[in-house]
């Protein structure tokens, strides 16, 4: 076999039936490759960043491994800003790239790029292969390194010239026996026994390590008050009475004065994100803290731990799990206490009553979450409609909501959702973008076409961008620069140019119907919906600010009527 | 600013083991930098399969922080800081 060849055989033997790519001159020996092989569907997306986050959709959907190729030069450099995006989310990676042929590396060749140079902060290892026989082995090393402890992208970068050389089998050697927690699972259930007001605190580190089931059943038995980051919306499920939802710089009043006056935090796979946390010297400022988390170099790393547990979460959620349910927490008084808040300052936005009232981003979610089916994967794009996922999506499943959290990545979204149509053909994928996010990749609708995807694109057109505009005017005097996208184009008429249905919508009365008529159309359908420029996503704490200091549009209202009258 | 008014620098000596791969001292120099330390001096030596690499790094974050992200690094086999290394140094 060739290295090329090489390649596809360990797709095979590791169950990789889903690539992403896009080709060009120095990856063509593995084009060739895949000719004839009929193991391997790959996905030709119409542009490389496209394939990498198409690649990291599928991963996030699926659990598995996505996998992204591309040529040399451009290609690659393509490739970076998903590749980029998935390393931010500990996303399982594979990236294979062509490289100009082994003499021409350092001469300015024909689409020559210094890929291994310019990769090294995104990936979680990357190779240059030098030598052909070194090429199997290192498929396997990769494949298990992008996927083992935390999880990331891993990239391989192969000469044209060895892609096609022959290259020898090697022996591949046994996945090493996963790292057995130091843990002290005995104290963290005597500080959750001496706390009076525990609170969870829970992120995208449970999916990452498949420990959903693990962490409801923890949840359940626990009766913890919860409250997730961005990544870990669904970790709770949506009837989990104690679920408070995301906290930080959009979370809910609840959530922030939860974590404002519990005396003990206990995080399991969040990284404490500046999001979620504001303020560091203002964050939890009662609370001891146990941090449980696969990474030991998260443990400690913007505040120290007084515990800290470093393991599988599977096997640590089940210990806790069952002592807990032998002997429940007496938490009764701050239970009932995070139930008030919840009430009090959880997202509840009201519907519109009024019919031929515009359609508000918080209304319009809320319908979208009681109408579509309850697996539903929802996509999102990076703006204020992201937010308004976040606050008003009641997801039942984590690997349901799909989210650039780390990178924010305008964009992620479309791509996202074909992957994530990939890993389940038969599920229901919802595109909710905005109108600046549409159009950083709207060219793989081609793709949803090309495989006739029946993903759902929904996109909140407010004209500008929005989430620029709301922090412009409220921390830069409503001084606006550069978000105006009023000479957009006609989406309904771009999307029939793809030769995918499309409806526009803009009052509140058509809000169900144009759910309802995506959902039931049997392909790919988008709708467009009109929202107004000036809505803003609240609350909102300013950055750097304490999630203590949170403004929302009360309070914003106040302040305007008391300096018109001073 | 005046550099002479600005506060001391913690110093710090770390050994590092790695392999001897490509782009191993870019990855090594470049977790260095994001994590916020500056490379005062630096001396490899080849062993075998591996490098030796003996580092002094100058920065206010904390250096176990450095340490945990160097480990984490898929070729890097050990990082040692050295007993006694950290210090002040000149206030630049």
């Amino acid at each position: 076999m060739n290295g090329a060849q090489h390649i596809l055989d360990a797709f095979h033997r590791h169950n990789i039936s889903t690539v992403f790519g896009y080709p060009g001159g120095c990856i063509m020996p593995l084009y060739d490759a895949l000719v004839d092989d009929v193991g391997v569907e790959h996905v030709l997306c119409r542009h490389e960043q496209g394939c990498a986050l198409a690649a990291d959709g599928y991963a996030r959907a699926s659990g598995k491994l996505g996998v992204c190729i591309a040529t040399s030069g451009p290609g690659a450099t393509n490739l970076i800003t998903g590749v980029a995006n998935a390393h931010r989310d500990s996303i399982p990676m594979l990236v294979i790239t062509g490289q100009v042929p082994s003499g021409l590396i350092g001469t300015d060749a024909f689409q020559e790029t210094d890929v291994l140079g310019m990769t090294l902060g995104i990936v979680k290892h990357s190779y240059l292969i030098d030598d052909a026989n070194s090429l199997p082995t290192i498929m396997e090393e990769a494949i298990e390194l992008a996927q083992s402890g935390r999880p990331g992208p891993v990239w391989i970068d192969i000469p044209k010239d060895l892609l096609l050389s022959e290259a020898a089998d090697a022996p591949f050697p046994q996945p090493e026996a996963r790292e057995t927690a130091s843990t002290d699972l005995t104290e963290a259930l005597a500080m959750l026994r001496a706390a009076r007001k525990p609170l969870l605190y829970t992120g995208g580190g449970i999916s990452l390590a498949h420990a959903e089931d693990s962490f409801r059943a923890f949840a359940e038995s626990s009766a913890l008050p919860a409250v997730v980051t961005l990544k870990g919306i669904g970790n709770p499920g949506k009837h989990n009475p104690y679920n408070l939802g995301m906290l930080g710089m959009h979370g809910s009043r609840a959530a922030n004065k939860a974590v404002d006056e519990c005396d003990l935090l206990l995080v399991i796979g969040a990284r404490l994100d500046d999001r979620a946390t504001g303020k560091l010297d203002g964050f939890a400022p009662n609370a001891r803290m146990i941090h449980i988390d696969a990474d030991a170099a998260e443990i400690n790393k913007l505040r120290g731990a007084d515990l800290a547990i470093r393991g599988d979460l599977n096997e640590i959620l089940k210990s806790l799990a069952d002592a807990l349910q032998a002997e429940p927490l007496a938490i009764s008084d701050w239970q009932k206490q995070c139930r008030t808040w919840h009430t009090t300052g959880g997202f509840h936005a009201a519907d519109n009553d009024d019919p031929m009232a515009p359609i508000t981003g918080p209304a319009f979610i809320r319908q979208l979450s009681r109408i579509a089916p309850d697996d539903t994967v929802i996509a999102c794009d990076v703006g204020q409609h992201q937010m308004w996922v976040a606050q008003h999506y009641e997801f039942d499943h984590p690997r349901h909501h799909l989210t650039s959290g780390g990178l924010g990545t305008m964009g992620f979204g479309l791509p996202a959702a074909i992957g994530a149509q990939f890993a389940d053909r038969n599920s229901t994928v919802i595109n909710v973008t905005g109108d600046g996010s549409f159009m950083m990749n709207a060219q793989e609708l081609a793709t949803i076409r090309r495989y006739n995807l029946p993903v759902k694109l929904i996109v909140m057109d407010n004209q500008c961008l929005g989430m620029v505009r709301q922090q412009q005017e409220l921390f830069y005097n409503n001084r606006e620069s550069q978000i105006n996208l009023d000479d957009n184009p006609d989406f309904v008429a771009m999307a029939r140019a793809f030769d995918i249905p499309a409806l526009h919508i803009e009052r509140t009365d058509q809000i169900r119907r144009g759910i309802e008529t995506i959902l039931a159309y049997n392909g790919p359908m988008l709708l467009h919906v009109a929202i107004s420029r000036e809505e803003n996503v609240w609350p909102i704490v300013k950055p750097g600010a304490s999630n203590t200091d949170m403004i929302d549009e009360t309070a914003r209202t106040a302040k305007a009527s008391k300096e018109q009258v001073a | 600013m005046n550099p002479q008014s600005q506060p001391s620098t913690p110093s710090y000596t770390i050994n590092c083991r790695m392999t001897h791969e490509a782009a191993a001292l870019e990855r090594l120099c470049q977790v260095v930098r994001i994590r916020g330390f500056r490379i005062a001096t630096m001396a490899v030596e080849t062993a075998g399969e591996h490098l030796d690499i003996a580092l002094t790094l100058e920065g206010t974050r904390p250096i176990a922080m450095l340490q945990s992200q160097l480990e984490k690094l898929h070729t890097v086999a050990e990082v040692a800081l050295a007993a006694g290394s950290v210090a002040r140094s000149r206030s630049a």
